[in-house]
């Protein structure tokens, strides 16, 4: 904590702010986009013939609202169940059922997405639910796995120098090895959430509304503007999600 | 531990606990009299006074009993017990079907409910766990699902007919084999073409740092669009394609079908493919590549016979991330019309018809979990050093 702080010092505002500017460049022309109506002439590029050019069934910025709720929930919701179930099987007491969680964490990625989804729905029913649920469970993966790698990875020494300095478990869980495992941690969740941006876009299909719907509008209807549309808006909220772990990682 | 005794082994017993307990309360199967009415639910213990079930229940408690003072001895016991259990289950079912499917049911349709399905589920994990325990090779638990596959084969094809599964397969039989040979083609096609391409390419990337760059970022950006629009962008240009050119709508190119469906696989397929034989090439250590050329092999023969051999595991990988991921994609193909599996995932769901979605689903999951295993036998095999 204290060297964040003191490097917070060294630098001066200005140049904090410019090492946020990728991520928030691409923030800045997510939100311009999604006020897609101004750009109705450049659609009519790519369908001259169609009398709609530009999906107007809901707004954009409802849609991108629902999309980054349905990925924030089920994000946030694999992180708190994947670093906990990581560090779970980290402790004494929770270490024998370390090999069955990896294992599961390995095989539970072979299954694809479209398949969870499709399994959710007979138990949840049609709606945000089960596309929530398919994404918690697919995104549950690489978090496991990197906070089980980032914890297994501290060396020894460390935690015995810790429990030697008389750290009692707890602290050292959170003063040693959560911090040493951060960054292997963020990456895994960083991996999670861009998968599972672009994975929500299958919710349309089974009637959660967020930005597949004009995608998959459009593909009903033979309309590739819609499927830009739609494409473009879930396509920049992964670059500024995706660009802003990445100014997350390299400053830890 | 103070004794010499071992600690409880509590995987297996919460598993076993958790197994029993669900088989005893929830819903173990329903009953529809047809394809539209909705099922009554029976649990397991309804079925024949519960007698069945509770003999069925006495293995998953002696597992437990077992787990309590774990040995070498009782865990083989418990993994016959798990594997008996597993065998036995779809004979539980033939008897619970025979019992509740009277015969002025004709059209009657018995579906898989909660307590079966957690009960296989723990039941893995539980053969998942031993296997662990016991350091049983890939072979020995491939062996012992024999018995397994056997059972629900048996009870499948003689006893299980109102099961809804079988019943919505038989509807379609011919639906269903064309649409797996059709989702196992393109996946076959597009690993294959990926395969080809990802070789060649990194072959360039080898050589020149400019094309690594821009072919590093060109993959990278196909991955960040959604595979449901990657297929929807594809469709225009291929339907535009197909009209203006004769010889290309006559092998089936156009607006939809399989050449925008083995397009998207084969980009989305080629940035693990060109990853991993990217870092199998590159990271062969440096002191074996030179001490081969130091035994006077030519610059051939050190990549065909020193970086080739080592870096096959790592190309293995790749291939199994890329097939398993297209099995998955292949199955959102479906959308555009490319047919596949995930036809009748989208069918079933427009119509609300469950046991269609499950015809699309559970297939797909197995393929795709026969996909990794069969790859990861492959790499573990081909590793430097023989079978570990």
């Amino acid at each position: 904590m204290k060297s964040t702080a003191l490097d917070a010092r060294r630098i001066t505002p200005l140049a904090r702010a410019r090492r946020w500017l990728t991520p928030l460049a691409w923030l800045a022309l997510l939100l311009l986009s999604a006020g897609m109506g101004q750009l109705e002439w450049l659609f009519r590029l790519i369908e001259p013939d169609v009398r709609a050019v530009v999906y107007r069934r809901s707004g954009f910025f409802a849609l991108l609202g629902q999309h980054i709720l349905v990925v924030g929930v089920a994000s946030l919701l694999a992180v708190v169940l994947g670093v906990g179930a990581a560090i779970a099987v980290t402790r004494p007491a929770g270490r024998d059922f370390l090999p069955l969680v990896s294992q599961l964490a390995s095989i539970g990625q072979t299954f694809p997405p479209v398949a969870v989804l499709a399994l959710a729905v007979p138990v949840l029913g049609f709606g945000t639910l089960p596309i929530i649920v398919a994404l918690l469970l697919y995104g549950l993966l690489p978090i496991v796995r990197n906070t089980l790698a980032g914890i297994g990875s501290i060396p020894a020494e460390v935690h015995e120098a810790a429990r030697g300095m008389g750290m009692t478990a707890g602290q050292v869980l959170r003063q040693v090895e959560l911090p040493l495992a951060a960054p292997v941690i963020l990456a895994g969740i960083r991996t999670s959430v861009t998968i599972n941006i672009a994975t929500a876009a299958l919710g349309a299909t089974v009637g959660a509304s967020n930005l597949g719907d004009p995608i998959i509008t459009g593909i009903v209807n033979g309309n590739t503007a819609y499927i830009v549309q739609g494409a473009v808006l879930i396509g920049l909220l992964a670059l500024a999600v995706d660009s802003g772990f990445e100014r997350l990682l390299r400053r830890g | 531990m103070a004794e010499g005794r071992p600690p409880p082994n509590w995987v297996l017993l919460s598993l076993m606990l958790g197994a029993a307990a669900a088989w005893l309360t929830l819903d173990a199967v329903s009953v529809a009299a047809n394809r539209i009415v909705p099922g009554t639910p029976h649990s397991a213990l309804d079925v024949m006074n519960g007698w069945p079930a509770l003999l069925l229940a006495v293995p998953m408690l002696a597992v437990a009993f077992l787990a309590w003072r774990p040995h070498d001895k009782g865990l083989r016991l418990s993994l016959a017990a798990v594997v008996a259990l597993l065998t036995l289950l779809p004979l539980w079912l033939s008897a619970a079907t025979s019992v509740l499917v009277t015969s002025d049911m004709p059209q009657a349709r018995v579906a898989i409910g909660a307590s079966l399905w957690l009960l296989l589920f723990l039941l893995l994990l539980a053969l998942i766990e031993l296997r662990t325990r016991l350091g049983l090779s890939r072979a020995t638990a491939w062996l012992l699902l024999i018995p397994v596959v056997a059972g629900w084969w048996v009870a499948l094809s003689l006893w299980l007919e109102p099961l809804a599964l079988l019943r919505e397969y038989q509807a379609r039989s011919d639906q269903f084999i064309g649409a797996l040979g059709t989702h196992l083609m393109l996946v076959g096609a597009a690993v294959a073409a990926s395969l080809i391409l990802a070789v060649l390419l990194v072959l360039a990337m080898r050589r020149h740092a400019g094309v690594r760059r821009v072919g590093f970022g060109v993959l990278n950006f196909l991955q960040t669009i959604p595979s449901l629009a990657l297929f929807g962008l594809l469709l225009a240009p291929l339907a535009w394609l197909g009209a203006r050119f004769d010889w290309l709508a006559s092998i089936g190119v156009g607006g939809i079908g399989w050449a925008p469906a083995f397009l998207a696989l084969l980009g989305y397929s080629l940035l693990p493919m060109v990853r991993n034989i990217h870092v199998a090439l590159e990271e062969v250590d440096p002191a074996v590549i030179e001490s081969a050329h130091g035994m006077g092999m030519s610059r051939r023969q050190v990549f065909l016979q020193v970086r080739l051999p080592l870096a096959l595991p790592v190309v293995l990988e790749g291939l199994r991330i890329t097939t398993v991921q297209a099995i998955g994609l292949t199955a959102v193909a479906a959308l555009i019309g490319a047919g596949g599996l995930g036809t009748f995932i989208f069918q079933g769901l427009g119509q609300a018809a469950m046991d269609m979605v499950l015809l699309g689903a559970l297939p797909i999951i197995a393929l795709a979990l026969l996909a990794d295993a069969l790859f990861g036998s492959l790499s573990e095999c081909l590793r430097p050093g023989g079978a570990a």
